[in-house]
């Protein structure tokens, strides 16, 4: 499909639809958490405004008609320097028996000059979280992680109230690319343009923020490269490169794209770790009402298990869960000095690893801009939900009766009916 | 059409469906376009009021009443109603059995939480009759 429907990157979403395998089936509407997907002309349309990237619907797609654009390889072509900083999750993806360091030599081997690992961002962001955002009270509590950009997006449209929640740390790969660009160009002497950051990517949602950033001006990753596209590669390099010594990972950073890594490596226990999209809107939903009182982190992540069921990955997220931990035992323990801690909060003081821009709320549940107006609104909507049925069945094209009536009564629905209701009234018009 | 209404009923010791009627309330407000911040102090003495119907009545209904430039919630109770509102006003005060409040509920926060919620705040309550709460909260 027309990605994001538009020229400019506004909409830009890395979720699309291959319309050639859409069948116009209803499963995507179904799990779609903020109802950006409808039928028209029997294929699924991304509603550009709404959809978070979460990939849901990738998951869900029983003809595996949503896709996610991803870079090519042909992208290395454009730097001079190549950099790859894989995600951990790529640690999850092969049999017990291969080493980190085996993984990214053959990695390596694909063509790129250097890796470097996220755990080099993820030890940051804890040390900071740590010992700066949480000893001091310029954050509302619970703090946000910032990590997950589906979670971040989502609160944008369904949660604004709790915006300033957000931890305003950049995200582990970001930090982890700034880092390698600005290492990269005082070792090669390059410009900083000649240097290519290539992210390999878990995630749909992440794609998105590189090319539409959230929080930053730009992003410092000039590419992301879906893991599943790459990892037959990688799987064929594994036997014929000779391995490298290339990991500085640490044990507790392995356990940050699992679900309640990042709280653990904080060292505290009044925190939440959340995953799954739906019950992380659940969880939210107590947050906002005020009942979860006291709580000093919220840890939020949109897939299942973690950014280890990330859409973009091969392996069962249970499975590579385990292949983490069996790998993490033998890493050793994350080691700081004062030094390092202090240079590290001072990247923070200085912006340099810090989200700059503002994370503005997008309203797009409202009916219209004028309260009055959008009370005239609702009261339609109310008038059409009496007359459907409230099966929610999704054929006219909208996931709900409720949406059904949003779309005609903002005007954004004028052609599909209610066959359910056509069907009672041809019946009854026959007796 | 110058005000919305709409009710929702709350039955006594339905904690499955507790927090449905102001999960509604925000849905609406959100789709009205209220102020996020408007919607928050709303969603919480809602929530409030709603649990205590849930817990300390024998059931009652919740109305949201929108107009451009305010929105009222009205909690109405069958019950036993409240014997000393000042008591019951003040924080930490609360007469939830122990079962209750093993469950996380019955602080001794909820009215307090409410006022504070609030622009304007009214409880009227009637002993072995019941209680009605009045919240307003300008846009």
């Amino acid at each position: 499909m027309k990605a994001g429907e538009g020229v400019d990157n506004k909409y830009f979403h890395s979720v699309v639809l291959q319309e050639d395998r859409c069948i116009g089936c209803t499963s995507c509407l179904k799990v779609c958490p903020t109802e950006a997907i409808r039928l028209r002309d029997g294929k699924a349309r991304i509603i550009g405004e709404k959809c978070i990237d979460c990939g849901e619907c990738i998951r869900i797609c029983p003809n595996h008609a949503k896709n996610a654009i991803t870079d090519k390889l042909s992208v290395l072509e454009k730097f001079k320097y190549k950099i790859a900083i894989p995600s951990m999750v790529l640690y999850g993806q092969f049999a017990s028996k291969v080493t980190i360091n085996a993984m990214l030599s053959a990695l390596k081997n694909i063509g790129f000059d250097e890796i470097y690992e996220a755990n080099i961002g993820t030890e940051i962001i804890t040390q900071v979280t740590r010992e700066k955002l949480l000893k001091e009270g310029n954050i509302e509590r619970p703090l946000i992680n910032s990590s997950c950009p589906a979670i971040l997006r989502l609160i944008q449209i369904r949660f604004p109230d709790l915006l300033p929640n957000i931890i305003d740390i950049e995200t582990p790969i970001e930090i982890t690319a700034r880092i390698a660009k600005t290492e990269a160009a005082k070792k090669t002497g390059l410009d900083i343009s000649e240097i290519g950051v290539v992210f390999i990517s878990p995630c749909t949602a992440r794609v998105t923020s590189i090319r539409n950033p959230l929080g930053i001006e730009k992003s410092y990753i000039d590419a992301a490269i879906s893991m599943k596209e790459i990892y037959g590669i990688i799987l064929r390099n594994l036997n014929s490169t000779t391995e490298e010594i290339i990991t500085k990972s640490t044990r507790e950073s392995m356990e940050w794209p699992i679900t309640g890594g990042q709280s653990k490596a904080l060292g505290i226990e009044n925190y939440i770790a959340v995953d799954g999209i739906n019950e992380v809107i659940k969880v939210l939903e107590e947050i906002e009402t005020g009942r979860l009182e006291g709580l000093e982190f919220f840890e939020g992540l949109a897939c299942d298990g973690g950014c280890i069921g990330g859409p973009l990955t091969i392996e069962n997220p249970y499975i590579a869960k385990t292949m983490m931990r069996s790998l993490a035992k033998d890493l050793p323990m994350a080691q700081i000095s004062d030094e390092e801690m202090k240079a590290h909060i001072k990247m923070y003081e200085d912006n340099y690893i810090r989200i700059t821009e503002p994370i503005e709320p997008r309203a797009i549940m409202k009916l219209d801009k004028d309260i009055a107006i959008s009370m005239k609104k609702m009261e339609m909507m109310n008038e059409i939900l009496k007359y459907l049925p409230g099966l929610d069945c999704g054929v006219c094209g909208a996931p709900t009766c409720r949406a059904f009536a949003e779309d005609i009564v903002k005007g954004e629905n004028q052609k599909s009916i209610c066959i359910v209701k056509t069907m009672e009234n041809f019946k009854k018009k026959k007796v | 059409m110058d005000v919305m209404q709409y009710n929702f009923n709350v039955e006594k010791d339905d904690f499955d469906r507790a927090g449905e009627a102001s999960s509604n309330i925000k849905k609406i407000l959100r789709q009205l376009g209220i102020d996020a911040a408007i919607i928050r102090r709303i969603a919480i003495a809602t929530y409030e009021a709603e649990i205590n119907i849930v817990i300390h009545s024998l059931g009652g209904e919740i109305d949201l009443e929108v107009d451009p430039s305010s929105i009222k919630i009205i909690a109405r109770d069958k019950g036993p109603g409240i014997a000393n509102i000042e008591l019951a006003m003040q924080a930490g005060y609360s007469t939830a059995s122990d079962k209750v409040r093993e469950m996380g509920f019955g602080a001794g926060m909820g009215l307090p939480n409410m006022k504070k919620c609030s622009d304007k705040f009214e409880v009227e309550s009637e002993l072995g009759k019941g209680t009605t709460i009045s919240m307003i909260m300008f846009i």
